[in-house]
């Protein structure tokens, strides 16, 4: 089971990005609509449908099936990164209704949940999960809301570079293996 | 969106579609016609049936309505499964639009009707049920077509009928009532208890074909009936006659089942079906067929029998294994209740009040889904089959109603009769496109609160119908379910969700296309009826038409197809923040590109500075994204195949996004887009896409004129005014003022260039890309005159550097010359022109301001999400913050000024340029010029500078010197000049080809260490142009030539003296003096008369001179003292002087100035006596150094041969010599005393009588007179006036 983490700046650019595995198993909870999927075309296009619509992922968990799917991690990040960018659509709607901070499921598409957390600066963290962790996503964002404002901190560090410290990376990191 | 409105199941669907040869202006008009009939009132339905058809009849009073639908197209014979699961979803009548002329009969239109149905429909299908071909009677061919013969299954329509919309709706009540009746009668095979069988023996039965009834009936097969395992080619003729039999309207019955017992009755109910049925013994459960009863009923529109029969389902399905068919059902009761309410508040145009604590579509909303998470939860199906798709077919259609509910709501602002007519009508009712085309948030959040439905929930409802079964379904209702998530999304505002299902509704597409065209015969073929019929609605609609139109005709170049796929494309980018449009397509042809670029030439150039400021902005959007969604782009551009648009979108990628590209991604981006460009080029297109390589000048730079080539403006009065070189030498820097604001604000200086000499302009060009930049050619963009220049072509700028070119070119008239910038072509590209405005001080003043506006805001979001998209920031935030620029941008200009002369130096008689001279020694340089033009020269002026003219200037201008020191700098500057052009008038006219020689006097002076001959010249009188008014300027070349020199000091001139000779020890003087000035004695006759001038002279130098001083005096021989001074030593020349004596008048003038300078101010503070001391001292020696010349000459002694070992130095020197200046001497007062003739001399002789009483002179030896004691003597005074005026005197005496 993965977890997604995105920071954004108000521009829609990711200024940090994580991929968390965590060790919990994920609950079987595809539908038999998702399962035996047809290998219905072998064009470029196909691969690109395949992958958008969440099929890539579902084949790959139930029965790996030749080459006829295109698939890989690239292809599905780029497919989890649509994701979280179709879902600051909601996110935005939302948070100009809501003051709250912690958006909690904000979005759902295709098996990804998506839980938000806007900072007062307009910074939006994004997580895709599959999961329902909610006390958990909490402090998640929470501990990623602190050490991101420590990252701001730095004189030098503007709202648009991305970050590259290597402390909020490994904190991050720690932070999400004990709430995920 | 047709396909998925709310109330689809209610519909009758109807297709309409042409019959023979119909202009197809004509067929939209007809089936407009017919398509303007959405419902149908069930008491104009005609019943008039007796048997098992007449079951779904209406009743005669009864209120309600069929609805009708028209799709473009049948459903694919794939869905044949769904028949009894859903008749909804197929098309239960046919009309068929046929145009009757006289060379086209009605029987004619039949058979073709029939075969196209048959085309369409394969024998064996259920339906349709009902079918009718109308044939219009053209207006030409009224009368003439035969209308008169009735043929059944065809209803002719004469073009004088008045009312044919009246007409047309009793036909098509007529169709319903057929289709109503087949209703009836396909129900009554499935009730009999083998039609049960068949409706329970598979997820999605079918209903066995008539022929094959009895036969399974007998053999107890109760397999699945697969219309595709039938024998054709057997039955064909036997099915053919009984569908047209059964379909007919004429026909009786052909069925040989007799007529159910069950009559048509108002009141059915259900216990007496449950009676029947168990009497008939069935095993299966009722609960599928009550279902089948309930559709029907909702499609007859008595909508009480559905929901009747819908409960009686649904009861059998709570316990049951169904859940697809279950979930139907929940379908099927939801879409009773919005007809119930629809037909309970039509017309009354209020809300249904919403104060109850849930929404009045909550309940239909739970039903939805519950349906849809039955359907969702249904068991796979054991063996791959069709059902996979259906069922994902079903699943998305339950969802997309759902959505519909809601969205209807919604975009109605609420629940109420207006949601419900889009919900059964969505394509009567343009008011959803009317409310949401105000697409702004605050908009759509009004809606969200007047209706109660938000956004995110409609949002959250339709993403449930994607997911990966979306492959499960077919091309086409793929594209539809896609369509219609990005169309709600779109309504919705969520444009990124939006793109993100618009990329794969392209995908789809690209994939039918390109599918499609490797086996484009095969699939053709089913697309016919389609391309005629294919609609398009307002929003979105365009894609299931294009995917049809790109698969099906690919022999014809249909570029609207492409050209919508690429909209959708570059709609979808925008969002993401690539603009794909950024490099735009070149319409303008050659001639008008001119104009274009003079008209906006102040907005490029506005562009091109903005362009500038952009480095300094800030990306947007999700680099990766980017990346992908552009590669993608070019690969469906590449699929279409439309080389200009991968161009495009390779280019406007590179373009904008260039910073944030990887290496590879440019190196890529810029490879596909020259293969784009190079097969448009062997196609033989035009050049189509702009310059798009941001701005690649950085700097346009004339680069200096060579100075012997450079003109130089000069009045043309300078010509008639005497030549005034004193002034200028001497007056240095003139100007008084430290800052002078005047000289910097003045015209700025002009950039003068010859007609018809080359000019050479240096282009400084930028690639701020990982590749190597290739430019087809670079020319300049001139007004003005003309000018030629040859365009740059073929140009490769090295990655990531500044590259500078050189342009030559040739102005060809004289005038002004203006150079706007640069015409650039890219490869097979447009040329653009890039202007270059010089800035002036306010322009880069208002440009730095434009950049810290641009800075300051990079780190603030005042617009986040989709607004901060650099197109839209823009425009709103910078535009009001950022001054602009008023004033016409100012370009590089130059003056061309007529052909000029061109000299040169051919020979000189210097070897490299240096001359070596003693002091004061004078020398000539002797330069051989030639004319190497065609043009005369008329005009020629020298002028020189050395290196002691600069600091004898600045010492002048400081005016710290005293008035002597001043006259003597002055005069240094003027009478001792180091270089100089005596015979000035020798030469005037130069012809072309001709060679002067120039003598220039050159004269060593100590401090100068190099100069410079200046020679101006000039063409001044040119006959041919007359006619233009004199001009008041003319142009000179100046050729320069410098010169090095180095000035030996040798000799130096030591304390002067003036002693009177009277004192003289001249036994001292022969000792010191070795050539002594005694033999000059003799001469002296008086010695009081006389001074002796006296001088040491030093020799530094290593070699002997010998010195002449040599007197010039009126009244006197001339005279002159020679002395060789050897090496290292110091001789005394002593030369005896006549005293003088200077007027009063003389004396009294003031030193003179030799400029005109005028702020020349007494700094001494002198008293009038000690002025006048120095006036006379002055004036004095001006006199004594005009009588008094000094001059040297070499002495070579053959021993110095041993020392020399220049030979050639020794040559030249045979008779080196020079002038000795003793201007740096001092008079004192003293010397003044000596030299100046007294006023009064007395002479004291003592006289002593002699003997013979004659008086005699007293013995002087000595300087002793000697007298005898006791002796009388006389004094003999004499007294004489050498002034010129008497004066009287006292004179007393005394002795001691």
């Amino acid at each position: 089971m993965s977890h997604h983490l995105f920071l954004l700046s108000p521009s829609d650019t990711p200024i940090y990005n994580l991929t968390h595995y965590s060790t919990k198993l994920p609950q079987p909870t595809s539908s038999s609509l998702s399962s035996n999927l047809p290998t219905w075309s072998t064009s470029a296009f196909a691969g690109t449908l395949t992958a958008l619509s969440g099929a890539s992922s579902a084949t790959q968990s139930h029965h790996v099936q030749g080459g006829a799917v295109r698939m890989g991690g690239g292809q599905d990040r780029h497919v989890i990164q649509m994701i979280a960018n179709a879902s600051l659509d909601v996110i935005e709607d939302v948070m100009r209704k809501e003051s709250a901070m912690y958006l909690k499921s904000v979005d759902k598409f295709n098996e990804w949940t998506v839980s938000a957390f806007v900072t007062p600066g307009n910074m939006k963290f994004i997580l895709l999960h599959e999961t329902k962790n909610d006390d958990g996503i909490r402090s998640f964002f929470h501990d990623v809301w602190e050490l991101y404002l420590k990252t701001m901190l730095n004189p030098f560090h503007t709202a648009h570079s991305p970050i590259r410290s290597i402390v909020f990376d490994t904190r991050v990191r720690a932070s999400a293996k004990k709430y995920l | 969106m047709n396909s998925h409105a709310f109330a689809a199941l209610a519909h009758i669907p109807i297709l309409v579609f042409p019959v023979g040869p119909i202009p197809r202006a004509a067929f939209e008009k007809y089936a407009a016609e017919i398509r303007t009939f959405d419902s149908i009132r069930l008491g104009d339905i005609p019943a008039g049936m007796k048997d098992e058809r007449a079951r779904f009849m209406p009743n005669p009073l009864s209120s309600g309505y069929l609805y009708l639908s028209y799709p473009s197209h049948p459903p694919p014979p794939r869905h044949m499964s769904l028949s009894l699961f859903r008749p909804s979803h197929f098309t239960l009548g046919i009309i068929g639009v046929a145009a009757c002329s006289s060379s086209y009969s009605l029987a004619s239109a039949l058979e073709q009707f029939e075969n196209t149905v048959l085309d369409i429909f394969p024998e064996g299908s259920t339906f349709p049920l009902a079918k009718v071909c109308l044939a219009f009677e053209d207006e030409e061919s009224a009368g003439s077509t035969g209308l008169g013969d009735t043929l059944p299954g065809i209803v002719s329509i004469p073009s004088v009928m008045g009312n044919k919309k009246l007409y047309i709706g009793t036909l098509l009540a007529d169709l319903c009532s057929h289709i109503l009746a087949e209703l009836g009668r396909v129900y009554h095979v499935l009730e009999s208890p083998i039609g049960n069988e068949y409706l329970n023996s598979a997820l999605f039965p079918t209903l066995p074909s008539p022929s094959e009834m009895p036969l399974s009936l007998s053999s107890g097969n109760l397999g699945y009936p697969s219309y595709s395992s039938q024998p054709e080619l057997e039955s064909s003729g036997l099915a053919m006659s009984g569908i047209q039999i059964k379909r007919s309207s004429t026909a009786g019955p052909g069925i040989s089942h007799t007529a159910s017992l069950i009559q048509r009755q108002t009141i059915l109910g259900p216990p007496a079906v449950r009676k029947r049925i168990s009497a008939v013994g069935a095993v299966s459960s009722h609960g599928r067929l009550y279902k089948v009863l309930g559709d029907f009923f909702l499609l007859a529109g008595r909508t009480e029998d559905a929901s009747l029969w819908y409960a009686e389902a649904i009861v059998l399905f709570k316990t049951g294994q169904d859940p697809v068919w279950h979930g139907s059902v929940l379908e099927g009761m939801a879409t009773v209740f919005v007809l119930d309410a629809w037909s309970a508040g039509q017309g009354l145009q209020s809300s249904v009040s919403n104060n109850g604590i849930k929404e009045p579509w909550a309940d239909i909303y739970d039903q939805l889904s519950q349906a849809i998470a039955l359907y969702h939860k249904a068991p796979a199906p054991s063996e791959p089959s069709q059902d996979h798709s259906l069922l994902a077919l079903t699943y998305c259609t339950a969802v997309m109603r759902q959505t519909s509910l809601l969205f209807c709501t919604w975009s109605t602002k609420g629940w109420g009769a207006l949601a419900f007519a889009s919900m059964l009508q969505p394509a009567s009712t343009s008011y959803t496109q009317k409310t949401t085309s105000d697409n702004s948030w605050t908009n759509l959040e009004r809606i969200s609160i007047v209706s109660g439905v938000s956004r995110s929930q409609i949002a959250n409802t339709v993403s449930q119908a994607h997911g990966p079964w979306l492959l499960h379904l077919g091309p086409h209702e793929r594209l539809n379910i896609l369509q219609s998530m990005a169309t709600i999304y779109s309504s919705l505002g969520y444009k990124r969700k939006e793109a993100f299902i618009l990329r794969e509704v392209i995908s789809c597409i690209m994939d039918l296309i390109v599918c499609g065209r490797e086996e484009n015969d095969l699939s053709r073929k089913s697309d016919v009826g389609s391309a005629n019929t294919g609609n398009r609605s307002e929003n979105g609609d365009e894609v299931s038409a294009v995917g049809k139109g790109a698969v099906g005709v690919r022999q014809n170049e249909i570029l609207e197809g492409n050209q919508s796929i690429l909209k959708l494309l570059v709609r979808a980018c925008k969002v993401l923040g690539v603009d794909l449009e950024a490099v735009g397509v070149a319409t303008a042809t050659d001639g008008n590109s001119s104009e274009a670029g003079g008209r906006d030439s102040n907005g490029f150039a506005v562009e091109d500075l903005e362009g500038l400021a952009d480095a300094a902005r800030e990306s947007f959007g999700w680099p990766e994204l980017q990346v992908g969604v552009i590669r993608e782009a070019i690969a469906v551009a590449e699929a279409l195949p439309d080389p200009l648009a991968v161009a495009r979108i390779s280019l406007s990628a590179l373009r904008t996004m260039h910073s944030v590209l990887a290496s590879s991604d440019q190196y890529h981006l810029y490879q596909t887009a020259g293969r784009a460009l190079a097969a448009m080029r062997r196609r033989g297109d035009a050049p189509a896409v702009e310059y798009w390589a941001g701005n690649p000048i950085m700097s346009l730079a004339l680069l200096p004129l060579a100075l012997h080539r450079l003109p130089i403006e000069n009045p043309f009065s300078i010509l008639t005014a005497k030549s005034s070189a004193t002034n200028s030498l001497l007056s240095g820097i003139i100007d008084p003022f430290l800052y002078n604001p005047r000289k910097s604000s003045g015209p700025q200086s002009k950039n003068l260039i010859v007609q018809d000499e080359p000019i050479e302009l240096t282009i400084t060009l930028r690639n701020p890309y990982v590749f190597d930049l290739e430019i087809q050619s670079i020319s300049l963009s001139t007004t003005g005159v003309e000018f030629e220049s040859s365009p740059v072509s073929a140009l490769v700028i090295p990655p990531n550097t500044l590259y500078s070119i050189t342009i030559i070119g040739t102005a060809k008239t004289r005038g002004t010359l203006v150079f706007r910038g640069c015409i650039v072509q890219a490869p097979w590209g447009a040329p653009r022109e890039f202007l270059l405005p010089v800035p002036t001080d306010a322009d880069q003043n208002l440009f730095a301001r434009r950049q810290s506006a641009v800075r300051c805001e990079s780190g603030r979001t005042k617009y986040w999400g989709l607004d901060s998209l650099p197109w839209e920031k823009d425009g709103r935030r910078l535009s009001t913050l950022l001054p602009s620029l008023k004033n016409p941008p100012q370009f590089l200009q130059c003056v061309v000024v007529p052909e000029q002369p061109l000299l040169r130096i051919r020979w000189t008689s210097l070897t490299h340029g240096a001359v070596m001279l003693y002091n004061g020694e004078e020398s000539t340089i002797r330069l051989t010029l030639e004319n190497i033009s065609a043009l005369p020269i008329d005009f020629i002026r020298l002028s020189f500078e050395d290196s002691t003219i600069g600091p004898a200037q600045e010492a002048l201008s400081e005016g710290e010197l005293s008035v002597f020191e001043t006259y003597e700098t002055e005069y240094d500057l003027l009478h001792r000049k180091a270089f100089s052009w005596r015979n000035e008038k020798e030469i005037t006219n130069i012809l072309p080809n001709q060679k002067v020689v120039l003598s220039v006097t050159c004269v060593g002076k100590v401090g100068c260490a190099h100069g410079t001959v200046h020679i101006s010249y000039s063409q001044v009188n040119r006959d041919h142009e007359e006619q233009v008014p004199v001009p008041e300027v003319f142009y000179t070349r100046q050729l320069s030539y410098p010169v090095t020199v180095t000035v030996y000091h040798m000799l130096e001139c030591h304390d002067m003296r003036l002693m009177p000779m009277i004192d003289v020890d001249y036994d001292d003087i022969s000792r010191r003096a070795s050539n002594s000035a005694i033999h000059h004695l003799p001469e002296v006759d008086n010695l009081k008369e006389w001074c002796l001038f006296a001088i040491d002279v030093r020799n530094t130098y290593g070699l002997p001179f010998e010195v002449t001083f040599e007197r010039e005096q009126a009244g006197t021989e001339s005279a002159a003292v020679s002395s060789t001074v050897p090496p290292g030593s110091m001789s005394r020349i002593m030369l005896p002087v006549k005293k003088f004596r200077l007027s009063d008048d003389q004396i009294s003038q003031p030193i003179p100035t030799l400029s005109d300078r005028q702020f020349v101010v007494g700094k001494s503070k002198l008293s009038i006596e000690e002025e006048q001391a120095q006036r006379e001292l002055f004036w004095y020696r001006e006199e004594l150094l005009k009588i008094v010349s000094a001059r040297w000459k070499e002495v070579i002694y053959s021993s110095l041969i041993i020392f020399v070992a220049d030979i050639h130095w020794f040559r030249r020197t045979g008779d080196r010599h020079g002038d000795l200046s003793l201007r740096q001497q001092r008079l004192t007062l003293p010397m003044l005393k000596a030299l100046r003739t007294d006023v009064v001399q007395i002479d004291l002789t003592l006289i002593v009588d002699n003997p013979d009483g004659s008086p005699q002179e007293l013995d002087y030896s000595g300087g002793k007179y000697i007298a005898s004691p006791n002796e009388m003597l006389y004094l003999r005074v004499e007294v004489a006036n050498s002034s010129c005026s008497p004066f009287l005197k006292n004179l007393s005496h005394s002795a001691r």
